[in-house]
């Protein structure tokens, strides 16, 4: 088995939780990870097609693409497969078929090759990538991970053996209430990227949408969870009315206040958890950190309370291999042990859990 | 035809009426539950976990199509799955799930009209909630929640509203069980 403590190990990250193939290298240094290639290999055109993922589909589009799509990443950091000294692949959460094309890649790699494999968590993956583009982390940090599966806050005091989960959603996740509304909206699915257009050019305080979870009542038990299924629902009963009284619906007032709504709790909430808990550094991952009127306000929240806030670029909050092998690299530095050759999926993987 | 319905006037009343549920359903059971957005499928399925002694946050199982809560009780697991994101559902099974239908208790969001064919026994359920807007919603003004995260003021969450809940047990497994009337 290969000396993982040597400098300069390779790690492959393969993510394949749910549309996307994603496989990357990286390359553990002593204090940073650095990204040698990131390839991403997409089957959403399939599942637009029928308004949604298809397990089915999205299985048989990751066993396709996961041979090329590990190739690519091979050629573009310009190493061989023989380079490489330990395999990270996500173990969950996700879509049980898919999570199971990737990790029998993974294991076929770690074992043809004799070298460790890690079962990753994606969550975490999502938070751990930056990383990789904005530098080692601080000794503790807050991590707000929001995407159509995940609305959770994670206190991070190590990436790999630290990570507390402060709160998440109860119902809804902030980019599925997106497609939902986006889908009674009458907009093409996803419904997330539409609205956030929309929404530009709409008055985020032409309606007041409620704020789920923040009255005095729930601080107690739900400081830091989240809930949008009440404002979905308000959303929907709001549109339903003026539907009824025939008047025409204001698109960009309605997606700019609802999107308003989602920002103002992921925030506020976010932020008073950095406070209470002395934490001076944010990272934002996860798909829906695309989102610009999260984006905005956060920055502008960070701003007032002296919080230093990182969200990676957008093509690395999707879904992709790097986020895994940032992980994968992580536990290398740390010289943790690696998974059982054997590791099952786990669609509802618990966050706490960063590796299996 | 076995047939109930029922006014829930809160979430609360919801997640009791599905506890109620709960204590009739046992394992191989399948539960269809139908209502627009916001109806309350989720929370009446909340309801129906904690009646079932199950593990983790029922929560919206549409990212990852099903989601299974093993029983901390020894009775059946919950399986619960969101077909809101699939064209077609032409057997339970093709979901791949970790969990075994006939030892489980199965309940179908969006269901209706995709899974009916695949038991004889079932219990289909339809939420209706209150059609048009709630009170809080039609204001106006700055919204900006406060530095501790809460709002200055109580708030509608919007989920608010009497759900007409009418439960129709469909098949000779349900012909004879007294459909529970109130939470």
């Amino acid at each position: 088995m290969a000396d993982l403590h040597a400098p300069g190990t390779l790690v492959l990250g393969i993510e394949t939780s749910c549309d996307e193939t994603g496989v990357a290298v990286v390359r553990v240094g002593p204090d940073a990870t650095e990204l040698l290639f990131d390839a991403v290999a997409s089957s959403m055109d399939e599942h637009a097609r029928f308004g949604g993922i298809i397990p089915e589909i999205a299985s048989r589009a990751h066993l396709e693409a996961m041979v090329p799509t590990v190739q690519h990443a091979l050629a573009g950091a310009g190493v061989g497969l023989t380079d490489l000294g330990a395999i990270a692949v996500t173990a969950g959460p996700g879509l049980v078929g898919p999570l199971t094309v990737g990790s029998a890649a993974a294991k076929a790699l770690a074992v043809a090759l004799d070298v460790p494999l890690y079962g990753v968590n994606h969550v975490i993956g999502h938070a751990a990538v930056d990383e990789l583009v904005h530098g080692p982390f601080p000794e503790r940090l807050m991590a707000l991970v929001v995407s159509g599966g995940h609305s959770s806050l994670l206190l991070v005091d190590d990436i790999v053996t630290g990570v507390t989960e402060l709160g998440s959603t109860l119902d809804d996740a902030a980019g599925e209430a997106f497609d939902k509304v986006g889908r009674l909206l009458g907009l093409p699915y996803p419904g997330g990227p539409h609205i956030d257009r929309f929404a530009r050019e709409g008055d985020p305080t032409a309606i007041r949408f409620p704020r789920g979870l923040t009255a005095a009542k729930d601080q107690a038990e739900h400081a830091y969870d989240f809930s949008f299924s009440g404002l979905k629902t308000a959303v929907a009963r709001w549109v339903e009315a003026r539907q009824d009284a025939g008047e025409e619906i204001p698109l960009a007032d309605v997606a700019a206040s609802f999107a308003a709504a989602v920002a103002d709790v992921l925030t506020a909430k976010t932020i008073a958890a950095c406070r209470r808990n002395g934490i001076d550094t944010l990272v934002i991952g996860g798909g829906f950190s695309a989102n610009s009127q999260l984006r905005d306000l956060a920055a502008a929240r960070c701003a007032e309370a002296g919080i230093e806030l990182r969200i990676p670029p957008i093509r690395f909050c999707t879904d992709n291999g790097a986020m895994i092998a940032a992980v994968g690299a992580a536990a290398v530095r740390r010289g943790l042990p690696p998974s059982a050759l054997d590791l099952p999926v786990d669609s509802s993987m618990p966050l706490e859990s960063v590796l299996v | 035809m076995n047939e109930t319905v029922v006014q829930l006037r809160d979430t609360v009343a919801t997640r009791g009426y599905g506890k109620a549920l709960a204590a009739l359903l046992r394992a191989g059971d399948l539960v269809v539950l139908s209502g627009a957005l916001g109806a309350g499928k989720t929370t009446l399925t909340q309801g129906i976990g904690a009646g079932l002694g199950i593990r983790g946050q029922v929560a919206s199982p549409t990212f990852i199509i099903a989601r299974v809560h093993p029983s901390t009780t020894g009775g059946p697991s919950l399986v619960h799955v969101d077909a809101y994101r699939l064209g077609s559902l032409d057997e339970l099974e093709a979901l791949d799930l970790d969990a075994s239908l006939d030892e489980s208790v199965t309940v179908v969001e969006w269901g209706e009209g995709l899974v009916e064919g695949l038991a004889e026994d079932r219990l289909e359920i339809a939420i209706e909630r209150p059609h048009g807007a709630g009170r809080a919603s039609d204001l106006a003004g700055p919204v900006e929640l406060a530095h501790d995260g809460s709002a200055g003021q109580p708030d509608d969450d919007g989920s608010s509203g009497t759900r007409t809940v009418t439960v129709r047990g469909v098949g000779p497994r349900w012909a004879a069980i007294v459909l529970p009337v109130v939470g």
